[in-house]
């Protein structure tokens, strides 16, 4: 068997006496929108925290294609190839839509103060433009390029996101609660944008506290539940577990 | 050597005093309006200035002075809180700067209204309390850690027994739940200003007569204070007090020991050391969830 | 066309200030030095601030840079502008080492922390009289040598001179500045600064450009301070406290920190302001007095300082900074 491209195994993350996530083992395979769903207060946003090296695990392991990830900061782990993407809109608001995207192409053109100075990078920059444009361009924001970020519409500023993200050419990207606040055709239009990504040959590990929204979408799904793996399978077989209804239909009373 | 360890106690705690009240203003600024007031120094050096005005030509009675002291100062501070803070109460970097500038004003009235030298104040009283030959406490000085017991004392009752004092409490935990609450944040600011003010005007109407009152004189107390309220960790009163304490203490044996120089290192670094070991970020844009 | 217009502004612009200094008297000529050197001064804190955070310790860093290169100078014999140079350096050196304490801290903690490290640097040249001289300071520092190039004698004593030549070392330091501000190095400083953990995901080791942003500044301002000591032949800690940093943070304020010249801009309007006006009408006494109310009424009526003024009137290129970034700026 060969090793899965996201492995974690045995993490576990406490605050002060509050285990958040205790024991989770799960592997993301390679080309796959795994989905990671579980009622509020699971652990899964810490879980996202702990894989993009938010946080540091207090014990157990996140491995990249057999190496270790956990332990790394954020933006060793995003230089590793796992990069996220956050909740809301968080952009930078201030910036040019292009500008955002040539953000996202720091890895592969690591800019040099020198040659920056002396001009000896404009084969880089324009690299680097090209790759963000052509990042732009996936999520059809090349049109926008010119726009300030902070006035693109909602739906745009979520693209223009995972654009930043797909522009370092991650081989997994984190999406973290992707669906929150867009409406049913926004909801759509985004689903479609997962699967090109993912055809492309991107990763996708997504953070959902909506089961229904993400079962036609997720090749795989794990459900956590207080911390812990609850259940891991398709959608057919997460849909139907006994397990993952009771512990929605539990949370969803404490919701209510 | 014992009774210089006695003398050098003696000293602590009057530099504790009057350091307490000025950080405990400062806090409480801090707190209620989230914005670091500069200008307390100031305020404590405009206390200074109105013993001179006032006392030094000899027609006021010193403790009557003292009163119109923390009045007064207490006043410039509703000023402050009415012209800039209130504006800008969302901005507190722009606060903190604000006060910078207000902190230069007042330095230049000050600078022109009485020169930049070292005013003169007359003794309120010469008497001394002798406890050995080499041990001694003048009035003076006993005076200052009483105000300060009593004045830090009405604060903490005011704080916790009257309905003022638990608005100002519940908008320095939180101001946005306070205002739902019905708290009006624009009276706990006056309050807190008004306080806050007062606390560092009367320390500097106490202190007139034993220090060297100039125009500058703030500096070296706002750097004090500073390094008490990071020691003590900011926003907390009783924190603030026993920081105070803390540090005149070792400021105060440094000092004798060695100098006053030695002695502003070592209470800036072990500020520095305490922002080291506890860095927390207020403007930061992202602090963990 | 375009870039044929600015090249020709740009020449009106540098004989302008090659003349300048004649319509002057003496002590405006005197004023002009220091002007130009707070301007490097006031640009390098910008960048500073590019990352975000606010220090108020880069006059002290500026004071590095003076006593450094008066002791390397004075007591080694270094030549003079190289002794400069190092000074720089020896701020810069400084600056990374603080960098590291000093960055775990944000916001106000990260303004207090610069100050207490401000703070005792210049408590320790007050306190240690070898090497540096206590309260008194240094003095007698070595002015740079004379030289004849021909087509003007310098001697730099004199003031005309000396402005000639921070005019030359200072615009190639603002050129230097400009350049990496305009270039994916500062499009990073802008993005640490807007949203330090969304460029973290995309790969950015923000505390390093943090780091980078200070510590470039602060040779830059310490540069500033080398040229400042040998002009005046003495430093001591007084030139470099508290009310010095507040002239800067005005500069800064007033003129906004938004666009390169915002602070530049700041700088130039409250000194010519403070020296020409105010002197002129011989308030020069309550300078301290102007800028406290200045420093007040711009945060309170003009938050974005005189730059939005300019901006205002001039057309916005939006997209210029982009296209320098992405080197499609037509070479000029």
């Amino acid at each position: 068997m060969t090793i899965p491209l996201l492995e974690v195994d045995r993490l576990t993350m406490r605050f002060g006496g509050l285990t958040a996530v205790d024991g989770l083992s799960f592997a993301v395979g390679h080309g796959m929108i795994h989905g990671l769903i579980g009622p509020n207060g699971a652990g899964k946003t810490t879980t996202f925290n702990l894989i993009s090296g938010f946080y540091r695990p207090s014990s157990g392991e996140i491995r990249l294609r057999g190496e270790k990830l956990s332990g790394l900061r954020m933006h060793e782990v995003a230089r590793r190839g796992v990069v996220r993407t956050f909740q809301h809109s968080t952009l930078f608001a201030e910036l040019s839509v292009l500008e955002n995207a040539l953000i996202g192409t720091h890895i592969r053109f690591r800019p040099n103060i020198f040659a920056a100075i002396a001009g000896w990078d404009a084969e880089d920059r324009r690299g680097a433009r090209a790759r963000a444009e052509e990042a732009l361009d996936f999520f059809g924001l090349l049109t926008l390029a010119d726009v300030r970020a902070g006035d693109l519409a909602h739906g745009h500023q979520r693209a223009l996101g995972m654009a930043v993200a797909l522009a370092a050419d991650p081989d997994v990207i984190l999406l973290d609660e992707p669906f929150t606040g867009m409406n049913p055709e926004e909801t759509g239009r985004m689903m479609t944008l997962m699967r090109k990504l993912r055809d492309s040959g991107v990763t996708i590990l997504l953070v959902e506290h909506d089961m229904q929204a993400i079962m036609g979408l997720c090749d795989r799904i794990t459900c956590m539940s207080f911390g812990k793996l609850l259940a891991e399978g398709d959608p057919g077989e997460i849909r139907g577990n006994p397990a993952v209804i009771e512990a929605y239909l539990g949370g969803s009373r404490d919701v209510a | 050597m014992i009774d210089l360890i006695a003398q050098t106690g003696l000293n602590a705690l009057y530099a504790a005093a009057y350091l307490s009240l000025v950080a405990v203003g400062l806090v409480l600024i801090f707190g209620v309006m989230g914005i670091v007031n500069f200008a307390h120094g100031e305020l404590f050096m405009l206390g200074a200035y109105v013993v001179v005005a006032l006392y030094a030509g000899g027609q006021v009675p010193y403790l009557a002075v003292v009163a119109i002291g923390l009045a007064f100062v207490g006043v410039v501070g509703l000023l402050m809180e009415w012209t800039m803070f209130r504006p800008l109460r969302d901005n507190p970097l722009g606060g903190l700067v604000a006060s910078i500038g207000f902190l230069m004003i007042l330095q230049a009235l000050v600078s022109m209204g009485f020169g930049v030298r070292m005013a003169h104040v007359p003794p309120f009283t010469q008497d001394v309390i002798a406890f050995s030959d080499r041990v001694r406490l003048p009035v003076q000085r006993l005076i200052v850690i009483g105000a300060a017991v009593v004045l830090l004392g009405a604060l903490w009752l005011f704080l916790k027994r009257t309905r003022f004092g638990w608005a100002l409490r519940a908008s320095a935990q939180d101001r946005e739940a306070a205002a739902l609450q019905g708290i009006s944040i624009n009276q706990t600011a006056r309050i807190a200003m008004f306080i806050g003010a007062a606390l560092a005007g009367v320390a500097g109407a106490l202190t007139a007569p034993l220090i060297s009152v100039n125009p500058h004189m703030g500096h070296s107390v706002i750097v004090a204070a500073f390094i008490v309220i990071i020691v003590g960790g900011v926003g907390s009163l009783e924190g603030a007090v026993i920081a105070a304490v803390a540090y005149a203490f070792i400021h105060t044996i440094v000092t004798t020991f060695w100098d006053g120089v030695i002695a502003d290192i070592v209470g800036l670094s072990l500020m520095l050391l305490v922002l080291i070991v506890k860095p927390t970020g207020l403007f930061g844009t992202a602090d963990r969830a | 066309m375009r870039s044929g217009l600015a090249l020709l502004a740009w020449i009106g612009v540098g004989v302008a200030l090659i003349a300048l200094p004649h319509g002057l008297s003496f002590s405006q000529q005197e004023i002009l030095v220091f002007l130009t050197i707070n301007v490097l001064l006031v640009a390098s804190y910008r960048m500073l601030t590019l990352t975000g955070e606010w220090s108020l310790g880069h006059v002290v860093i500026m004071g590095v840079g003076a006593y450094a290169s008066a002791l390397y100078s004075k007591h080694f014999g270094v030549f003079v502008p190289a002794a400069m140079l190092l000074g720089a350096m020896t701020a810069a050196l400084i600056a990374m080492g603080l960098s590291y304490p000093l960055f775990r801290m944000k916001g106000f903690y990260f303004l207090i922390g610069s100050f207490a490290a401000g703070e005792i640097i210049r408590l320790l040249w007050k306190r240690f009289r070898e090497p540096f001289g206590g309260v008194k300071g240094i003095t007698g520092i070595p002015p740079v040598p004379d030289v004849n190039l021909g087509i003007w004698d310098f001697v730099f004593f004199d003031p005309i001179s000396y402005y000639y030549f921070v005019l030359a070392v200072v615009s190639f330091c603002l050129w230097l500045m400009w350049r990496i501000e305009r270039s994916p190095v500062g499009l990073t400083f802008h993005a640490v600064h807007w949203q330090d953990k969304l460029a973290e995901a995309a790969g950015v080791n923000a505390r390093a450009y943090r780091t980078l942003a200070f510590v470039i500044a602060s040779g830059f301002a310490g540069l500033a301070g080398a040229l400042q000591a040998h002009y005046i032949g003495a430093v001591n800690p007084t030139s470099f406290d508290i009310e010095q940093m507040v002239f800067v943070l005005t500069w800064a304020i007033v003129g906004g920190t938004a666009t390169f010249y915002g602070p530049i801009l700041g700088c130039i309007v409250l000194t010519v302001l403070n020296e020409i006006v105010l002197r002129g009408l011989g308030f020069e006494q309550t300078r301290p007095l102007i800028y406290g109310l200045l420093l007040i009424l711009s945060v309170l009526f003009l938050p974005k300082g005189l730059e939005s003024l300019v901006g205002r009137v001039l057309p916005r290129r939006a997209t210029s900074r982009t296209r320098a970034i992405i080197g499609a700026e037509e070479k000029a």
